[in-house]
């Protein structure tokens, strides 16, 4: 994530009672004199020692250290480093389901307790160690005995409006969290889904009748003697919880994906080969974070991982992503995050003044890229120069390991079965010299039984 | 789940039927959301009851039946 020097982060600036700030490297999160009496309630109620010890809350420690803004500061507090940003339009169905679901899990317990999740945004549940963590300490507040939840739309538009998009109608449908960064609007959902999606008592409520509802009552007065018991507030979760299990998405039925597509393109000696030059070219670097690009169902990003790297495994298809995450969770794989990234049209930097959610590249952290068969994709498929990819690359980090996938290769020649061969530059030579210009190469080796190559690169400084 | 989709069409009934006084040209979805929550109050409050309800009773006689083979041994 890009940080300045004693900048306050850009995301956190709608919360009056602190904000993330960040300086010489460390991350802070300050909490403000208008939190305090919330914020002792969490710790001492207890429920943040509870949420902290069953995974749900990010731990933070106490520091002396100076605040950004003395004049209404109350703590400084220092939450324990996320590896990476991610964002909801970059998670799998699963991962956007198990976040609602922690989300859901976090509200209950904080019930428990006394208190109440006053804000459940997405983009305040991040993947850590594997599986998802609210890291918003400020998000909780006193319950307000007899008041509805008051992140009760935001929930829906958040999770329930995507999830049952995805589920009902079409994979692609997540992406539109990309738009409307306060999660999709409930009409445009309703309207969206097939009728079917009726039958389903959570969707009907939550939903459909939740859309025509804030549609009647806008703008009416609030009735303020009449009260939201907590058995009902109870009842909301569950019924909330209720619908959001019950959304399924399988990847046999929509035809996405081909699994282990390019794997296949090796004998079981080349796909050894290639495994074992990629685990000795991670073992020379020693990094501490890898991004795998065309990650597939993370094959090669387990040898990074297992290395003790963390390993972002980014893919474009959702069902590889899902698989992958899949396999993070029943592993309970702790140093690999499976993530959605289409490369030619990567995540932008979106909100208030683009600077709410960063662009992909401006998260770049990355001390080791791997590209394993995936260039021909870019630069056939998807008409990217040779120049301008190794311009690519060299905006990520500063070791490269990449295959280079000939026209000979039956994957190109699909590729080009249905395009003009206008790519007469893509070739070894051309490859390697438009890389030597930015990178110093110091292992070239070909992978048996192949006729794909494997380059060890780094950056010239 | 007779009883969720009995109140389901109540509450649907309800919303769909009633006219809003008055038309506003920019709707604030919020606090349609708020004012959504208390009509569903009961709904969703009744539902958790009969759940809770529910579970236990089945708790209780899967108790009894899982005894049962026990109670024989002995």
């Amino acid at each position: 994530m890009t940080t300045h020097n004693h900048l306050k982060q850009a995301a956190s600036f709608r919360d009056p009672n602190g904000f993330i700030f960040s300086r010489e490297e460390t991350i802070y999160r300050q909490v403000n004199i208008a939190y305090q009496g919330n914020f002792d309630f969490l710790i001492e109620s207890g429920l943040y020692n509870q949420l902290v010890k069953e995974g749900l809350l990010i731990p933070h420690r106490e520091t002396n250290a100076p605040p950004l803004d003395p004049e209404n500061s109350y703590k400084i507090l220092i939450p324990e480093k996320i590896e990476f940003i991610s964002y909801p339009y970059e998670w799998s169905f699963n991962q956007l389901k198990d976040a609602a679901l922690t989300t859901l899990s976090i509200q209950k317990k904080a019930l428990e307790f006394g208190m109440s999740l006053k804000d459940s945004s997405g983009y305040n549940i991040q993947f850590h160690h594997g599986r998802p963590i609210l890291i918003d300490t400020l998000s909780f507040e006193i319950y307000p005995e007899g008041k509805p939840w008051v992140s009760y739309r935001q929930f829906c538009q958040h999770f329930l409006a995507p999830l049952s998009l995805m589920a009902y109608q079409d994979i692609r449908l997540g992406n539109l969290l990309k738009s409307f960064i306060d999660g999709i609007p409930l009409d445009l959902t309703s309207r969206m889904l097939p009728f079917r999606s009726r039958l389903a008592p959570s969707l009907l409520i939550h939903i459909h009748l939740h859309a025509s509802g804030q549609k009647r009552y806008a703008g009416e007065k609030l009735d303020t003697t009449q009260r939201f018991n907590k058995t009902s507030l109870l009842g909301l979760i569950d019924s909330l919880e209720t619908g959001i299990k019950q959304l399924k998405w399988s990847v046999n039925k929509t035809g996405w994906s081909n699994y282990y597509q390019d794997e296949q393109s090796y004998t079981a000696e080349g796909l050894a080969h290639k495994q074992q030059l990629v685990s000795e070219f991670i073992s020379q670097v020693k990094p501490g974070i890898v991004w795998d690009l065309g990650a597939n169902t993370g094959l090669f990003s387990r040898l990074a991982s297992e290395s003790g790297a963390f390993t972002l495994a980014f893919d474009f298809d959702p069902a590889v992503v899902d698989r992958n995450y899949q396999e993070v969770v029943s592993r309970k794989e702790t140093h690999l995050l499976p993530l959605l990234q289409d490369l030619t049209n990567p995540s932008p930097a979106i909100g208030w003044q683009n600077r709410e959610r960063d662009s992909l590249k401006d998260r770049a952290n990355a001390d080791l890229v791997m590209a394993l068969a995936l260039i021909h994709h870019l630069i056939i498929g998807n008409n990217v120069p040779l120049e301008s990819l190794v311009g690519f690359f060299q905006t990520l980090s500063k070791w490269l390991i990449i295959e280079f996938v000939p026209k000979s290769d039956p994957q190109v020649r699909r590729l080009l079965v249905a395009r003009e061969d206008i790519f007469e530059s893509y070739t070894q030579d051309e490859f390697e010299r438009r890389f030597q210009e930015q990178f110093i190469i110091h292992r070239s080796e070909p992978i048996r039984d192949s006729s794909r190559r494997l380059y060890f690169m780094e950056i010239r400084s | 789940m007779n009883i969720w989709i009995l109140n389901t069409l109540l509450i649907a009934t309800q919303i769909l039927s009633s006219t809003p006084d008055k038309k506003l040209a920019y709707l604030d979805p919020g606090s349609g959301s708020f004012i959504f929550q208390m009509i569903i109050a009961t709904l969703v409050g009744a539902a958790f009851v009969i759940k809770v309800y529910w579970k236990r009773i089945i708790g209780f006689f899967q108790k009894i039946f899982s005894r049962q083979p026990k109670d024989k041994q002995e």
